[in-house]
């Protein structure tokens, strides 16, 4: 590969805090106007490496080449003169100012009189280049905007330094699907514009979907790479980031939803406003069951609701058969009910006991009595370090934040084991966890779920939740939308299950419209082989229901329309006993298959020609 | 922190060298590292007047760290969880007016009892406010220093209370194996409170509550009974340590206590705690007593004006601090 095309090089690099080796010899370089994963497990030192790059830290030994020149970084203020700025995973904005002042935050900071009309003018046209013009306001103050918006002002602050390399660390993280595809559309005209994008990531569909060239790290030294994308599989990136094979990630499910035993704990009519609106779902003995949908959908609020970490207005929780109404953590606890919440450093972990009290914590809460009683579970404490491949003589660490995210979420988890819960709600498990330790978490859960817990998973990686559960409970705008077996789904199907309700509007208006006017059943549904998967139905007249509902799974002939469904046709044309359907094949922009809007009458037929072209003109 | 696996692999691999383990665990503690600063004032002190290492002196250090010692106590508490205290001087003051009043007309037992259980009340208070309602301690107890200072002035008629049954001073002046009883009830408190912080449910919940209030609630924790409980402990110990102090004196003096929340948060922050909650110990706490103690005790042997005893106490707090930050932030890195 020719080196006279990279606009920044990084020989040797060497950096130690304190015992920490974090790079050992990295070296990386990348090419004007590409686009270049920077991957590897946590504690890769892919992290350390960029804020390198960005002036955040020095290297004790290695060199650094930028547009030809020797590159000696003091501060991170010196990186973004030279036009080397980086959009991190929790942002560097000032949140009680606006957008536009933030875009110019380094500007706010030099002498002189600001003139906001120009500003205003050059805030314009930089989002402009993104293709974003419409989706900020920029007198928004950035405490309002969402982490995607956020994000975005901080692509458009590096903008605004006429930045030409821009490194994104973990900029997915916490973006929904269609968030993160808008985040990609904005990358793509970056590189157009001719910059460079540093993209680290241990999310591997995205390096696929997104990058020219990959380097893999791996404990501080780079094993792989440069290599273009195109020459890899997910096997071989694997490969370097673990240095070892990886078998299938997710264990498979032990015995299945056949074996799965009696409900042990189900929610009904949850209601925790403003996020949580109607959530209702059941877990069984034995099983994991996946809760899902976009962020924002209201999964965490509806878990921490449950378990009492913030006010329930409505809804009837049962527990064994029997209704419960717990309102503290506490009394959960002691129902050997557990959860580990999102945010691990906020929700979890106390950074001033030892990694031992840490892991015993829920103990605590669990334990009656004067005494601390640690001696009575220090076998299972033993027992516990085994089975999660924990180094036991880390107990007596006196923090456990110098851990990895991987080693500390282990912990979190074994605060919860040691209760043997009957139930176990965790969410985002694998949230900032390496590879190797995401594929020791599901394994656990498995085992567990095959010892008889109920797990709830929740989470926002779809893959993750079709890997991990048998069942999975949709969620989206704060309501429960679906309740489907794992294996009638898959990822794009679960995308269009979790859209957002208010994107859902122009639909129903449109079913409601059909309905209305044939006085029969409208429907959106996806057809998948001899199943279909209903996202959305309205029935005028009950006579014409078709046999489903929105979140229902049916086999074809399971419903009442089986021939209707298997012509699909434009006209109503097939016959179930006196109900006739229409089916028309749907669209979005970008021509993704969105499955199919139906219409089933019973009696008169309206002209098939007319249907037709109202829903297409629906979904043009 | 996503880049300390490789450490951890390595300290894994590192033979542990069982003395130097040792030694860097302990130099890694607070209380340790301000032990030996204890020692050197303490050797300072000594060289500098030959009276100050005597047995008659150390007893009388331990005498002064009476008072101050068992504030100290109730303030670790409550600093533990994040919060602070004000009110100790004042309810000390109106606790003693207390005591002075109902010593007129009960037994001494339940004098003692009747004061210490209105510390505890006016503790509650407190608590309640800043626990169960949210409010900011240190307005909360601002203005709880205000009402019972007021309150003190009101119920003693602004005259020290002088009829003091001359029995009360045997808390103070009885001996146990030449030991003084105050001295010997500070040390079984301390023992007592240590044993509690670090050997009960209740103590480490306290540490859990300071340190991380979300996640301890999240684990099942008490976590209202536990934010409350540190003031409730803090305005008996203002009232305990009160009661001492009127045994040797004899009077009950409306004044009595002013200043004393400053004393006793400076031990304790001498003795390592955060103000943040969650680190500290009762161990640095009575550290933190006998090095300013000691100070004072000191300065007046050699004759050094009282007025400098303020910035000689207020330069070590705030070398004590700065030290303990730079030490902490090295380790850190």
């Amino acid at each position: 590969m020719s080196e006279d095309a990279s606009i920044l090089t990084v020989e040797r690099a060497e950096k130690t805090f304190d015992r920490t080796r974090a790079l050992d010899g990295a070296s990386f370089s990348l090419r004007e106007g590409e686009i270049h994963a920077l991957l590897g497990a946590n504690g890769a030192g892919k992290s350390t490496l960029s804020k390198v790059i960005s002036g955040h830290v020095r290297l004790d030994a290695g060199a650094v080449t930028y547009k030809g020149a020797p590159l000696q970084l003091r501060s991170t203020r010196e990186a973004l003169e030279a036009g080397i700025a980086i959009v991190m995973q929790e942002t560097s904005l000032a949140p009680d100012l606006s957008v536009l002042e933030n875009i110019f935050l380094p500007e706010l900071g030099r002498p002189g009189r600001l003139s906001y009309g120009s500003m205003r003018r050059r805030a314009g046209a930089i989002l402009a280049d993104l293709g974003r013009e419409h989706v900020l306001d920029l007198s928004r103050e950035v405490a309002r905007l969402s982490a995607a918006e956020r994000q975005l002002v901080e692509i458009a602050k590096a903008l605004a330094l006429d930045a030409d390399v821009i490194i994104f660390d973990e900029p997915t993280a916490s973006l929904s699907p269609g968030e993160v595809e808008m985040l990609f559309d904005v990358m793509a005209r970056l590189k157009a514009s001719g910059r460079s994008l540093i993209f680290v990531s241990h999310r591997l569909e995205e390096v696929f979907a997104v990058t020219d060239r990959v380097t893999i790290m791996r404990e501080g030294r780079t094993v792989a790479g440069p290599i273009d994308t195109t020459e890899l599989t997910q096997a071989d990136i694997i490969r370097h980031m673990v240095g070892r094979e990886i078998g299938a990630i997710y264990a498979t499910p032990g015995l299945g939803e056949a074996a799965a035993g009696p409900v042990v704990f189900s929610v009904a009519g949850l209601a925790a406003p403003p996020a949580v609106r109607d959530v209702s779902f059941a877990v069984r003995k034995g099983e994991i069951l996946g809760l899902g949908g976009l962020v924002g959908a209201g999964r965490s609020e509806s878990a921490e609701a449950i378990f009492g970490l913030r006010p329930r207005a409505a809804g009837t929780l049962t527990l064994n058969g029997r209704p419960v109404n717990y309102r503290h953590p506490r009394q959960w606890v002691r129902a050997k009910v557990g959860f580990v919440p999102e945010d691990r450093r906020r929700q979890n972990i106390v950074p001033d006991l030892s990694v031992k009290e840490n892991l015993l914590l829920a103990h605590l809460g669990d334990h009656q009595g004067f005494g601390r009683g640690y001696a009575r579970r220090a076998a299972r404490v033993e027992e516990l370090m085994a089975r999660l491949d924990l180094p036991s003589h880390r107990l007596a660490d006196a923090s456990m934040l110098n851990f990895s995210g991987g080693m500390q979420q282990k912990i979190v988890i074994a605060r919860w084991l040691l209760l043997d819960p009957e139930v176990l709600i965790l969410d985002e498990p694998t949230k900032g966890v390496d590879i190797g330790t995401r594929q020791a978490i599901y394994a656990i859960l498995r085992q567990i779920a095959d010892e008889g817990v109920a797990v709830v998973v929740i989470s926002s990686d779809f893959e993750e939740l079709l890997g991990v559960s048998t069942r999975i409970v949709v969620m989206s705008d704060g309501m429960t939308v679906a309740d489907l077996p794992s294996a009638a789904l898959d990822e794009e199907k679960l995308t269009l299950l979790a859209a957002p309700r208010t994107s859902m509007q122009k639909n129903t208006e449109l079913l409601e419209d059909l309905a209305a006017r044939s006085g029969g059943a409208a429907f959106w549904a996806l057809i998948d082989g001899d199943e279909l998967i209903c996202l959305n139905a309205v029935v005028a007249g009950e006579a014409a229901s078709p046999g489903f509902a929105p979140g229902e799974v049916r086999r074809l002939e399971k419903t009442r329309i089986p021939n209707g469904l298997a012509a699909r046709e434009a006209s109503f044309t097939a016959d179930d006993g006196g109900l006739a359907t229409l089916l028309v094949p749907i669209r979005n922009r970008r021509n993704h298959d969105l499955g199919w809007v139906g219409l089933t009458v019973r009696g008169e037929t309206p002209p098939a020609e007319t249907i037709t072209a109202r829903i297409e003109a629906y979904h043009g | 922190m996503a880049d300390h696996t490789i450490a951890d692999a390595r300290m894994e691999r590192r033979p542990a060298g069982p003395i130097a383990g040792m030694g860097g665990r302990l130099a890694r503690r607070l209380e340790v590292r301000m032990l030996v600063l204890a020692l050197i004032i303490a050797a300072a002190l000594s060289v500098m007047s030959p009276y100050f290492l005597t047995w008659t002196n150390v007893f009388n250090i331990l005498d002064q760290s009476v008072v101050i010692g068992l504030v100290a106590i109730g303030m670790t508490f409550v600093i533990l969880t994040g919060g602070i205290d004000l009110s100790v001087g004042s309810v000390a003051g109106l606790t003693g007016i207390v005591l002075g009043l109902l010593l007129k007309e009960v037994p001494i037992p339940l004098a003692i009892l009747g004061a210490v259980g209105v510390g505890g009340l006016i503790g509650l208070f407190s608590g309640i406010l800043v626990g169960y309602f949210g409010l900011a301690a240190f307005v909360v107890t601002l203005g709880v220093m205000a009402i019972g200072r007021s309150l003190s002035y009101i119920l003693s008629g602004q005259t020290a209370i002088s009829s003091i049954p001359s029995d009360l001073s045997n808390i103070v002046y009885t001996t146990v194996l030449g030991v003084p009883t105050n001295v010997i009830f500070l040390a079984a408190m301390y023992l007592l409170a240590f044993l509690y912080l670090t050997y009960t449910k209740g103590g480490r919940t306290i540490y859990a509550v300071g340190s991380n209030r979300e996640a301890a609630r999240a684990a099942g924790l008490n976590v209202l009974f536990y934010s409350v409980l540190p003031y409730v402990i803090s305005g008996a110990f203002a009232a305990v340590a009160i009661t001492f102090s009127i045994a040797q004196l004899l009077s009950a003096d409306p004044l009595a206590g002013n200043l004393m929340e400053l004393d006793a948060i400076a031990a304790v922050v001498i003795g390592g705690a955060s103000l943040y909650g969650g680190r500290g110990s009762i161990i640095g706490t009575l550290i933190g007593v006998l090095i300013m103690v000691m100070i004072r005790n000191g300065l007046n042997l050699l004759g050094v004006s009282p007025f400098w005893q303020g910035s000689a106490i207020g330069g070590i707090i705030i070398f004590a601090l700065l030290v303990e930050r730079l030490v902490s932030t090295r380790a850190a890195r």
